[in-house]
């Protein structure tokens, strides 16, 4: 089989990614901060590492910044309605994902906040100075926004936006889904004031694992409140971070083998996962785009897209074709929306969506040599 | 007998933190389960022997860890 549906999660993963997940199964045990037990310190050490690793990844200075979610939907979800109060006003794109579109749909729906939208030109391609129209002539709380989409792989300039945000005074979430642990991602540099991560794609984690990181100076309320190990004698909630924003026990397992593949991408680097992986997108795009009856999505210019890749074949349903490469040739891809309506009528590929290809670091060149091959077989047969 | 003290944190997280810099220092320090009579904030705690305990608080204070101390 050929997996090329890294964009919904990425396969296969590191094997140390397991064996860390071993690790606490077998050897560590135990509950995070609850008691004061050697195991009980080992599994608060292991969480505290993964959180400095992706702390480094992320340049946070601080990790206690950082809170663990069970996804980036959670993540996106806790950031929207902790942060947004009655009345606020939200710009976000038409490429969004509907993690971010459907909370504040919702928001907007029961009269809670009014939603300005940017739109996205055929290749995803957001403008910055879109955004400054829209914040000259209306009060922001917030600006929301993938770093990359997960239809077009088209990378949104977040430090440019994030840079006029603050001009005025508005605040910055960011979807990193598609980009975390495949491309750079520096809250300090690019100066985010928040940035929602999942652990399952591009970081190499466990299912069940993302995070939130939430600059120093932002308060946001809480989705749930419990217990956290901490203030044990309050029946309040401590407004303490990360526990403000941790209650209940953790996913200790998952966050071992997210440690381990943050601490895998880390060691590699991401630029060099980067390179392989847009080296593969790279010959895939030039070559797809000579067979006849193909059409590609997203920016002509590799620099600005991650590894993800949509398309069409003239005549075809795209889940027909997805059907036949998983049939005839083994291969995995996704057809469709892909979670993002908007998006696909963006680029002008609404309702029947396209067929996506994301490639990871484990892919080859011959994997892509025989995709390409059986595009060109497939379209061939409706000529 | 050498006095010994409590270092006191709100969160795990900071336990964990001031456990790594004072491994990293090695200045020994114990993980003990924060008596009763001293608080509750955070399940643990760090014992700490009075002759280390200056170098221990200049480390976790550089660290930025949140802690308070308490003598038992
Ligand atoms: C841009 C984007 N946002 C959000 C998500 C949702 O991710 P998750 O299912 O891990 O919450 C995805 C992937 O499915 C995505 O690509």
């Amino acid at each position: 089989m050929i997996y090329f549906d890294n964009a919904a999660t990425s396969f296969p993963k590191p094997k140390v990614v397991m064996a860390a997940m071993e690790n606490y199964f077998f050897n560590i045990g135990g509950n995070t901060g609850r008691s004061g037990h050697k195991m009980a310190i080992e599994a608060s050490e292991l969480v505290f590492d993964t959180r400095e690793y992706l702390a480094e990844l992320f340049n946070i200075k601080d990790s206690a910044r950082m809170v663990f979610t069970k996804n980036v939907t959670e993540s996106l979800n806790l950031a929207i309605n902790g942060f947004l109060k009655k009345g606020d006003q939200v710009i976000t794109t038409s490429m969004e994902h509907n993690s971010v579109m459907r909370p504040l749909r919702y928001l907007e729906q029961i009269g809670k906040i009014k939603i300005f939208i940017v739109q996205a030109n055929q290749e995803g391609i957001v403008d910055p100075v879109a955004f400054e129209d829209i914040l000259r002539k209306e009060k922001i709380k917030l600006i929301v926004l993938s770093h990359a989409s997960n239809v077009t792989g088209t990378v949104a300039p977040i430090s440019a936006i994030a840079q006029i945000a603050k001009n005025y005074g508005s605040h910055t979430l960011i979807d990193a889904a598609q980009t975390a642990g495949a491309y750079p991602v520096d809250v300090t540099a690019d100066g985010l004031d928040m940035l929602a991560f999942t652990g399952h794609k591009a970081l190499m984690g466990p299912q069940g694992t993302g995070g939130l990181y939430i600059r120093e100076g932002i308060e946001i309320e809480p989705l749930m409140r419990g217990g956290t190990g901490s203030n044990s004698e309050r029946e309040i909630q401590p407004e303490l971070m990360p526990d403000q924003l941790e209650s209940g026990t953790l996913n200790i397992i998952g966050i071992a083998g997210l440690g381990a593949g943050v601490k895998y991408v880390l060691e590699h680097g991401v630029m060099k996962i980067r390179q392989i992986e847009m080296d593969l997108t790279e010959i895939f795009i030039r070559n797809a785009a000579k067979i006849a009856g193909v059409r590609l999505y997203g920016p002509q210019d590799i620099n600005k897209r991650v590894s993800v890749v949509s398309l069409n074949i003239f005549g075809y349903d795209p889940s027909e074709v997805a059907y036949t490469l998983d049939r005839d040739y083994d291969i995995a891809c996704r057809p469709g929306l892909h979670c993002a309506p908007s998006a696909h009528k963006t680029i002008g590929a609404f309702p029947q969506g396209t067929i996506r290809f994301a490639f990871g670091p484990f892919n080859n060149i011959e994997e892509i040599n025989i995709s390409l091959k059986a595009l060109n077989q497939i379209s061939k047969r409706k000529e | 007998m050498s006095a010994e003290f409590f270092i006191i944190f709100q969160s795990t997280h900071d336990v964990i933190k001031a456990k790594k810099a004072l491994q990293k220092a090695y200045i020994a320090h114990e993980i003990i389960p924060t008596p009763k009579k001293v608080s509750a904030e955070c399940g643990m705690s760090l014992k700490i022997e009075k002759t280390v305990l200056d170098q221990a608080l200049e480390i976790l204070r550089l660290k930025g860890v949140l802690f308070r101390i308490d003598l038992l």
